[in-house]
This record gives structure tokens, sequence and C-alpha cells, in this order.
């Protein structure tokens, strides 16, 4: 086993760091409605209940495998689940009867019924494969548009509740890890260059300005005037080439500041290793930090996608489904710092010569 | 590692630039980037002066208010209401979320400023539902066929007629299978 790694060693195993490790996934989303019925915010309960009829017949005769469900029909653990996987928005869980929720077990596509509109029909896709991400909505909106009548005008293209979806109603996105960046101090002006470019730029997790475990996601602004596949590969270009920073970063982390990074590692281990109680957004900054040492294979045992997998069930819903259990958010925060404990029991560093060597 | 801008000073700091649909990362002096930012800036400026970043989003309910605040006073009217849903312009600014589809054409003085400044186009480029391209197609036929009937240019209005009918046959067919 390499326990020492020197500068060049650890250069070209950053060459080895493959788009994933920074490109978690990818999703593009189609807004659709109903021709003749009021937007879900303006329904009655029985308006959405016949949209949701419509929708969920149309699903089950192209899709025959699909499992079509309405939010009541999920206990709360259930809903924060599928929230945490990012199928389903925070918003159609506030949302009163009638919202519902449609996806195959491959979960390479997810419907949602009577959110902000009738349809969001989301593809889905690892790494940063977006024109996959694209077909996958593209062909069921295809195979839906047989049996539901969709507003559209010649003028405006498909007509959504809120006018900054209308046109293609087509939101395309990535979620890119960009850690390397951050530890740079460089975030700042990359967000600054996208938004610039007319792209929105999201943290996944936390609220505010600054994206809890430097997750991020960017997606396309404007819908109208352009079309789907023009959109879909500018997006995809734009975050190719903020993945080749992110990669730049990391290549120059290891190289200009050693220090900074084997830091940021070590402090991040330890905590995981020894902490008693740790909250949702805590974890995500230390596992964010270890993510990129996975990543940089600067970890003993652990790859990118153990890490991914920490990520998703130490969050709250993931957590009380794994135990079976509703807990308090204190019991939460120390079943969390438990379960991370035993992951990380006997991870070590492997960074000797990059430490002592500075 | 020098400005790939003015190659004097060091560089400190990435920025990506677009061009011509290219995106580029540039390494930059800390001068160079206020420059371009600057620049940026300027070029946003040039679409609306208000809005020098761009990003409108979050701004999307000041922007449909203004829009309605200059065509609604313009127009000195007292509450518009959308003849399909009913909901009236006061409740839509409320929310910002229209009612209907018909809402659109509804509001259509008041949301074209809007849509505009919001995605800075006015015309959709892209998928049309099926039916939606049928519809279209028959309706350019039928133009013509009256364009045709009035010039009295008969053999034309008559294979006019044909396709007609034929795409009648064809619906026809479809709809046989598919029952
Ligand atoms: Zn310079
Ligand atoms: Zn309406």
């Amino acid at each position: 086993m390499i326990s020492d790694v020197d500068h060049s060693v650890a250069e070209k195993r950053n060459r080895n760091v493959r788009e994933d490790d920074i490109a978690m996934s990818c999703r593009v989303r189609l807004a659709r409605n109903l021709a003749g019925e009021r937007f879900p915010d303006w329904a009655t309960e029985a308006d959405r209940g016949r949209v949701f009829a419509a929708v969920s017949d149309a699903l089950r005769v192209e899709r025959p495998q699909v499992r079509v469900a309405l939010i009541d029909g999920f206990d709360e653990q259930e809903r924060d689940v599928l929230c945490e996987s990012h199928l389903i928005s925070k918003d159609l869980l506030g949302r009163p009867t009638g919202g519902g929720v449609a996806f195959e077990s491959d979960k390479a596509y997810c419907v949602m019924i009577n959110e902000e509109d009738h349809l969001r029909i989301q593809g889905f896709t690892h790494g940063l494969d977006m024109q996959k991400a694209w077909r996958t909505a593209d062909e069921l909106d295809t195979a839906l548009e047989k049996h539901l009548k969709f507003a559209w005008s010649p003028q405006l293209g498909y007509l959504t509740a809120c006018p900054s979806n209308v046109g293609t109603g087509l939101r395309a996105g990535a979620m890119l890890h960009l850690m390397g960046l951050r530890l740079l101090g460089e975030i700042e002006p990359v967000i600054r260059g996208l938004e610039r470019m007319r792209l929105l730029v999201r943290g996944v997790c936390g609220e505010g300005s600054e994206a809890a475990g430097q997750i991020y996601q960017i997606s396309n602004m404007d819908t109208l005037g352009t079309d789907e596949s023009f959109i879909v590969s500018r997006i995809q270009r734009i975050c190719a080439e903020v993945v080749r920073q992110e990669h730049n970063a990391r290549v120059r982390l290891i190289r200009e500041s050693p220090l900074v990074l084997v830091d940021c590692l070590a402090r991040s281990l330890s905590v995981l290793q020894n902490a008693r109680l740790l909250s949702t957004s805590e974890a995500l900054e230390f596992l964010s930090a270890i993510r990129l040492g996975a990543a940089l294979k600067l970890c003993t045992r652990l790859s990118v996608s153990d890490v991914d997998d920490m990520i998703l069930v130490m969050q709250p819903g993931h957590l009380q489904k794994w135990h079976g259990v509703t807990m308090t958010s204190e019991e939460r925060d120390e079943q969390r710092a438990f379960l991370l404990r035993g992951q990380m029991n006997g991870i070590r560093l492997k960074c000797g010569a990059v430490k002592a060597g500075r | 590692m020098k400005c790939e801008f003015c190659h004097k000073a060091d560089a400190e700091t990435a920025i990506l630039l677009e061009t011509d649909g290219e995106v580029k990362e540039l390494f930059v002096c800390r001068n160079c980037a206020a420059a371009a930012e600057g620049a940026a800036n300027k070029a946003d400026g040039a679409h609306s002066a208000s809005d020098p970043v761009g990003p409108p989003l979050p701004l999307m309910g000041m922007i449909l208010d203004a829009a309605f605040e200059i065509v609604g006073r313009a127009m000195s009217m007292s509450d518009l209401t959308c003849p399909s849903c009913r909901i009236t312009r006061n409740e839509y600014r409320k929310r910002s979320r229209l009612g209907c589809p018909a809402c659109y054409e509804a509001f259509a003085k008041e949301l074209d400023a809007a849509i505009f400044d919001l995605h800075r186009a006015q015309q959709h480029v892209g998928k049309a539902p099926q039916q939606a391209q049928a519809d279209m197609r028959r309706r350019t036929i039928e133009e013509a066929l009256s364009e045709a009937v009035r010039n009295q240019h008969f053999e034309e209005a008559i294979e006019l007629r044909d396709r007609l009918r034929k795409l009648d046959a064809e619906k026809d067919g479809e709809k046989g299978q598919t029952a």
C-alpha cells in the first residue's frame, strides 16, 4: 500500500479523477400543463383530482412499470426520503391534496403531478450526460402527449403557471461538487461568471448563497427563444467547463497548497470519527471535504460513491427510515454522529509526504 | 503565472468569458478581472439598466409588478379578469402565478413586457405537441385554399382540398388504430 504521496504521484492520480467525481448528476425537467385546466395554485381540490387521474392514466398506459401515488399516501419519512433523493421538490410536499409523484425503480425519470405546474417531467442521469437526461424527459413527454392535451401557443410555446418557465418549459441542470475551488477561495468569481451568462447557480442543500457542502446546481435561466437541444448542449458545455476549472483547482491545490488540503481533510476526518452530535449541515460540510479526499485517492478504503451514500443516508428522512423510528432532532444528531463514526472507523489519510514535505 | 489579459501583473483569479457561444477560462490579475466585470455589466445594462448582474428570477415579482404598473396605468384598467378561470389581475399579481393557460391571452398586454424582461425573447422556438403541429399545417393549407378560391386558381384549390381530405383520412386512420 502506498502511504507516501509525492507531488507527481498525486498529480497522476488527479488526472484519473473521473468527471463523475465532480459532476454528481444531471436533471432535465419539462413543465407541462393541461389545456383548459386551472394551474395547481388556483385549482380546486376537484380540479387537482381530475388532473391527477388523467395524468396517472396516461402514465400507466405509456409506462406499465410506473409507480404513481398521491403524496398524501406516503408517511412523513418516505416523503423526506423522496425529497432527499432529489426526486421531488420541497414545494410539492407543502401543497394541498392532489399532489402526486410517478417514477420507476431505476429512477431514471420522475414526474411530479400538481406541483407548480400540472406536470414536471424530469429525466435524471449520473455524471454529466445531460443529453441522456434530456432524451428521457423528451420521450416521456412525447408519449404522454398522445393522451393529454398540453397547453401550448405558437408564440409562447408551452404555457406554464409562472411566466419564467414559458416556452420550452425546460430547465437543464447539473449538480457539481466544487470543493477545490472553494478551498482555493475561487468559487465567487466562477459563480459571478456563470450568473453573467444568465445561468442559475444555487446551493443544492441549505439556504442562502453559501452552498452547504459546496454542492451547486447550475441550470439555465431562460426558457423562451432557443430550442431544447440548444439549451441542453449549452448548459452541458458550460458545466463541462466548470468541471475543468474544478479539476484544475484540485491540481493546483495539491501542487501549491497541499497543507491547506491536508489540514481540511484531517480536521474533517477527526470530527467525523469523534463527534457525538452532528447536525445535517455540519455532517455535510465534513463529508464534502472527505468526498474531495476520496476523489483524490487520499483516503484509505473510501470511494467517492461510498461518500455519496453516506451523504444520502445521514439525512433526516433516510436516517429515520433506516432505523425504522421517528426521532427528535437531537436524537437524529446523535444517531447521525454514531452512524458516521462507524463508517469512518479505521479510515486514514494517505498524505504523509504531502504534509511532511512542506 | 502572468495575467492572460495584460501579461504584466500576476494572475490572481480565474474568470469565465463567453464569446461567440464559446466559454473560456482566463487567469487574470485583479485589475483585469475588475475591468472584465465592468464590461460585462455594461453589456447587460444595454438590456436593462436596473439589473446589472442579470439573474432576474428572484426579481421576477418586481419585473411583473413594473410591467403591470406601466401598462396598467397607461391603459387605466381597473381590474381585468381572465374569462376562463376568473382570476383578476390583482389576484394574479399577489401570487405571481397565472390562473390558467388562457390567462396568457387575457393579460397579454401586460405579460408581453414581463416575458421579454424575463427571457429577452418573445417567440417560442423548439418543440410543439404533435396535435398542435398538425393543426398548424392544416391551418396553413386552409388559408392557402381560400386564397386560391378567391383568386379563382381552381386547379390549385382542388389540389389543396385533396391534401386536406388526405389529412382527415390519416387522422381517422389513427383513431381507428388506437381505438
Ligand atoms: Zn492583467
Ligand atoms: Zn385564466
